[in-house]
């Protein structure tokens, strides 16, 4: 199951990232152009055989496939002008950071919030919190980012761009100066966060509802459970069923969301880098960026199923007759 | 009598209602989609006429008036007295310190509003030639009189609200024609696949689960970056609307697939197919028709993220590209935060986003209760 | 009529149900499900409460709990035979609070309908049937699962070990059924309701399961409040009968006299609609034309009046007929009963129903 999704998804995208006219050697020679070089046909030809461009799509995919299989080796960056695995992991390890705790303050905010909204049905607080939910649903994340950067620099003077200050990037992280990080993630968590949030609070909140009505809800509190436990041990585990399986869209969803906001607030993770391959034509950067993303997306179904057969002994049922 | 006459027609009225009716008369109950409803209704209108409601044209920019402030409407004169809307001509004074424009009414001449007047030559709905205007500043010829910008200009002295009009030709369209092809997509696809069973069936499975894999902007970006620079308007807006619809019916084709693969052991489509129906008739007569209301539910709510999905591209550069305008193009003026400090309503067109997307959550929220026969 | 039967019975009533009502705030406006429903059960005895769908039968049975959704606004009294605190309304209990919550499972319990929704699919049958014996016998776990298991075994649960860490989507619908009324019946409870407890299964289990809940009535000599539309059943459970129409009660006698002189004519339907054995195949079974209808803003006048065939016009949809006694034990709510206190057929009466109609 597994490894064939990846191959196709690999495949998938190599053939979007050759969709444009022209590849990597054109774009830079329109560049130097401008600038005033000038290159003969053979200058071009030569780059192309120097970054293997010359070959057809077909022949540069199973060359890249293969070259990853048997070596590790995810190709070359031509604008970094270093191999694509050392530009990604500059920054994977910030982005998986920074996406899982967006993720944690997804489901952190968005379940008691769903739960509450789900119990007051239709209350002053269950409405607000609807509002809110609607509002950052409808509200474009990029767009939020501008709106909270701009508030955080009419207050503070501050837009806190990026996830460093100029010192952190000279020291490094430490102890002393980790509170400042923390500072720094709180506008992008909650840009990147928001929209996903609010769908959240959205589906438990009806889900709960929908378990709340439940015959087993009813006998549950005609042989004198509190209402408490029927929320929490009966109505609850039942009402994360779709918001487990619904982990790994989240994690795309993050994905999405980080790569604009990741732009427009300047944000050293992998969405920038992925914009400017792609204006630049940097294929095997590109793709192998989209590539680790979409692993990572897999990875993430596989851990919904787990958390789904660990919810839902029905499903655990099926797996072990199937 | 008369009484329990009446109360048996409203009670059969009840019971005989068909499915869609009685999704109407909920619908109505539901005063957000109610109200979501008339607002999506005159933001589509204003759309359908925007040459006509404009008062200038797309790129009828003066560069006198680079981020002019809104322009102010009076009513009355110095002396209290109703004269009806005119404006005064806006200038500018740059002061030193802030190099910033600061502008003020230059109140020597009024120039009235007028109304359903001859002007600028447009052709409505793409050939009806036509020369009225809503309304439009007396006396106004080659710059020297007043303008009027309702919601300020941009950064060449484009008039705001007019581009924000034009911008919603593409803006309010792209995601229904996106909404459309998705539809198709997934209903033929999710049909086939739920139908058929098989390796079929596998085929399509994987390739949905690969493009659910990859996310959504990324790929986006990636299919956009394929289009070619200099491709003109409409193909532009053709490639944008399939890239946008692109993903959204992955989960169209699955919920399909769900619904027929549970439908089709069903005694009604066993006896379709003895009696010799073909699977194409099984699946248009009988099967689709099933779900439709789940169906329009579904598309209805997937709508908001194709505008946002459109507005973010076109706001990157990826989407879509001057000549042509939609609000995303209109909100990439307000990319940095000093251009905000000083031109605020360059946020406006931002307005118009959050609005006609949460119009269609609710409509699609109030679809979704009314479509509920278990509420 | 009330005052009577405390009188006679006095200390033999576990449940007194007096004026109840339940209104339900709808967006098409408020349906009156229950409308004034009068009922008392004894020791041991078992009521049946009969009626079609949307009667408001089942309402009344979850009123009796408190558990009934918050829409529902319920008036008048329940009044239970407490364990130590005697009679107690068990309306001006708080429907969320610990003294409600001790009473439900433990001194009333209830079957519901539909085992297969009954029980949560997500954990084990064992877990859910010793939460029972948790929350209102022991805390000590191990005694606990004893008495749950010892109490599957009774209701005729093979192999109870190994079915009690098993889920509900493995059991069949019968066995979900006998695990329902092991769970009901844990706590020895004085008043068990059971909410249509058969319909959803096979004829032969329905059988099984009748027997088996009569059969534990008379070993824990417990009340039962049978309700059901289904009058085969009714004849073999109950003592007495309690026929339900739009949210009254119409008629209420001893099982004998129902059978044997149906005085309601919604109640000589129902009864006329059953299968007898005998019948010649010509003779085509009775039904009652027309559906119930909506209970919302109805109109004055009898509730049956609509699909009755004995109706009288000036009479039926003026004044709305009152639980009348005709002999002892059964009463009926019929203008045709006659000579009763109170008739429509009374001079006054019909004077004032022919000004109304006019």
């Amino acid at each position: 199951m597994f490894i064939p999704t990846i191959l196709i998804i690999s495949f998938v995208v190599f053939f979007i990232m050759q969709l444009p006219k022209g590849d990597y050697v054109s774009s830079y020679i329109a560049r130097m152009q401008a600038e005033g070089e000038v290159f003969t046909q053979e200058d071009i030809a030569a780059l192309r055989a120097q970054y293997g461009l010359d070959k057809n799509w077909v022949m540069r995919y199973f060359d890249w496939v293969f070259k990853i299989i048997t070596k590790g080796d995810f190709g070359y960056s031509f604008a970094y002008g270093r191999p694509v695995w050392s530009v990604i992991m500059d920054r994977l390890g910030i982005t998986i950071a920074v996406s899982l705790t967006i993720m944690a303050f997804t489901y952190l905010v968005s379940i008691p919030i769903g739960i509450y909204s789900a119990l007051h049905q239709y209350s002053p607080g269950d409405y607000i919190f609807t509002a809110i939910g609607f509002l950052g649903m409808a509200t474009p994340n990029f767009l939020l980012a501008i709106i909270l950067m701009y508030l955080s620099f009419t207050w503070t003077g501050d837009p806190l761009l990026g996830l460093f200050s100029n010192e952190m990037l000279q020291e490094g992280i430490h102890l002393y100066n980790f509170g400042e990080f923390l500072q720094r993630m709180i506008i992008p968590t909650i840009v990147i966060g928001t929209a996903g949030t609010c769908g959240v609070i959205r589906t438990v909140r009806a889900q709960m509802l929908d378990e709340l009505s439940r015959q087993y809800a009813l006998t549950a509190r005609a042989k004198g459970v509190s209402e408490a436990t029927i929320v929490y041990k009966y109505c609850l585990r039942a009402a994360l069923n779709p918001v487990a399986s619904g982990l790994a869209g989240s994690l795309s969803s993050i994905f999405s969301g980080s790569t604009i906001s990741a732009i427009v607030m300047n944000l050293s993770i992998q969405g920038p880098v992925l914009y400017e391959a792609l204006k630049t034509q940097d294929t095997y950067l590109a793709g192998t960026i989209l590539m680790t993303q979409a692993v990572l997306v897999v990875i993430g179904t596989l851990l919904s199923d787990i958390l789904l057969a660990w919810l839902d002994p029905r499903i655990r049922f099926e797996r072990k007759r199937s | 009598m008369s009484l329990w006459k009446k109360k048996k027609k409203s009670d059969e009225d009840y019971y005989l209602a068909s499915q869609w009716t009685l999704m109407g008369r909920k619908l109505m109950h539901h005063k957000l989609a109610k109200f979501s409803i008339v607002l999506l209704a005159v933001l589509y209108v204003l759309a359908l006429f925007a040459p006509f409601v404009a008062p200038y044209g797309l790129n009828d920019y003066d560069s006198n008036y680079k981020n002019s402030a809104p322009t102010k409407i009076h009513w009355v004169d110095e002396n209290g007295k109703f004269t009806g809307p005119y404006v005064y001509k806006m200038t500018y004074v740059n002061n030193r310190e802030t190099f910033k424009r600061e502008w003020a009414e230059d109140t020597s001449e009024k120039f009235f509003l007028r109304f359903f007047a001859k002007g600028r030559e447009y052709k409505l709905f793409g050939f009806l030639p036509c020369s009225r205007h809503l309304f439009e500043v007396e006396g106004e010829n080659g710059g020297t009189g007043a303008k009027i910008l309702l919601l300020g200009a941009d950064n060449l002295g484009n008039d705001l609200f007019s581009r924000i009009l034009y911008g919603s030709q593409i803006s309010l369209t792209i995601p229904f024609a996106g909404t459309l092809i998705s539809f198709v997509l997934g209903i033929v696809l999710g049909g086939i696949s739920g139908y058929f069973g098989g390796a079929v069936d596998t085929a399509i499975q994987r390739i949905i689960e690969v493009l659910t894999a990859l996310p959504t902007i990324p790929l986006w970006m990636a299919l956009s970056a394929a289009i070619p620079a200099d491709v003109p308007v409409p193909a532009m807006y053709l490639s944008i609307t399939v890239i946008i619809s692109f993903i959204s019916w992955t989960g169209l084709a699955r919920t399909v697939r769900g619904k027929f693969i549970s439908l089709r052991n069903e005694e009604f489509v066993m006896a379709a197919q003895v009696a010799g129906v073909s699977p194409f008739r099984i699946m248009t007569k009988h099967l689709v028709p099933g779900f439709m209301s789940y169906l329009i539910v579904n598309l209805t709510l997937g709508i908001p993220s194709m505008i946002i999905g459109e507005t973010s591209m076109s706001f990157l550069g990826l989407g879509m590209r001057a000549p042509a305008t939609s609000w995303g193009v209109l909100l990439q003026e307000a990319q940095d935060i000093t251009s905000i400090a000083q031109y605020p309503w360059r946020l406006i067109p931002l307005i118009a986003v959050i609005i006609t997307v949460l119009a269609f959550n609710f409509l699609g929220d109030g679809l979704r209760d009314a479509a509920d026969p278990y509420k | 009529m009330e005052e009577k039967k405390i009188e006679n019975d006095g200390k033999d009533i576990v449940l007194d149900v007096r004026d109840l009502r339940i209104n339900i705030e709808m967006d098409e406006g408020t349906l009156t499900a229950v409308r004034g429903v009068n009922f008392s059960i004894k020791k041991g005895e078992t009521l049946g409460l009969v009626g079609e769908s949307g009667c408001g039968k089942s309402l009344t049975s979850k009123a009796i709990l408190g558990i009934n959704e918050k829409k529902c606004k319920t008036t008048g009294q329940i009044v239970f035979d407490t364990d130590g605190r005697g009679m107690v309304d068990l309306l001006s209990l708080s429907p969320k609070g610990k003294e409600i919550r001790q009473v439900r499972g433990k001194q009333i319990s209830m079957v519901f309908q539909e085992p297969m929704v009954a029980f949560s699919p997500l954990y084990t049958i064992g877990n859910q049937i010793n939460e029972c014996t948790r929350l209102h016998i022991t805390k000590d776990r191990k005694k606990s699962r004893e008495i749950s298991l010892e109490m599957m075994k009774k209701v005729g649960i093979a192999n109870a070990e190994k079915r009690y860490d098993q889920y509900p989507h493995e059991f069949s619908g019968g066995m979900l059924q006998r695990a329902l009324i092991a769970m009901a019946l844990v706590c020895n409870p004085k008043l068990l309701i059971a909410d249509e407890p058969t319909t959803a299964l096979d004829v032969t289990i329905q059988a099984q399961i009748l027997e088996l809940m009569k059969e534990l009535q008379k070993d824990l000599n417990m009340a039962i409040l049978f309700i059901t539309h289904d009058l085969g059943t009714v004849a073999a459970m109950c003592d007495r009968v309690a026929v339900m129409y739009l949210g009254k009660i119409v008629e209420i006698a001893p099982v004998k006299d129902i059978y044997a002189a149906p005085a309601h004519p919604y109640t000589q339907g129902l009864i006329g609609s059953v299968h007898k054995i005998g019948t010649k195949k010509e003779e085509r079974l009775f039904s009652i034309e027309g559906t119930v209808p909506l209970a919302l803003n109805l109109p004055p006048g009898c509730g049956f009046y609509e699909r009755c065939g004995k109706r009288i016009e000036g009479v039926c949809n003026v004044k709305e007929p009152e639980l009348t006694e005709l002999s002892d034990g059964h009463a009926v709510a019929c203008h045709l009963c006659g000579g009763c206190q109170g008739c429509a057929f009374g001079a006054n009466s019909g004077e004032e129903a022919k000004k109304d109609a006019e």
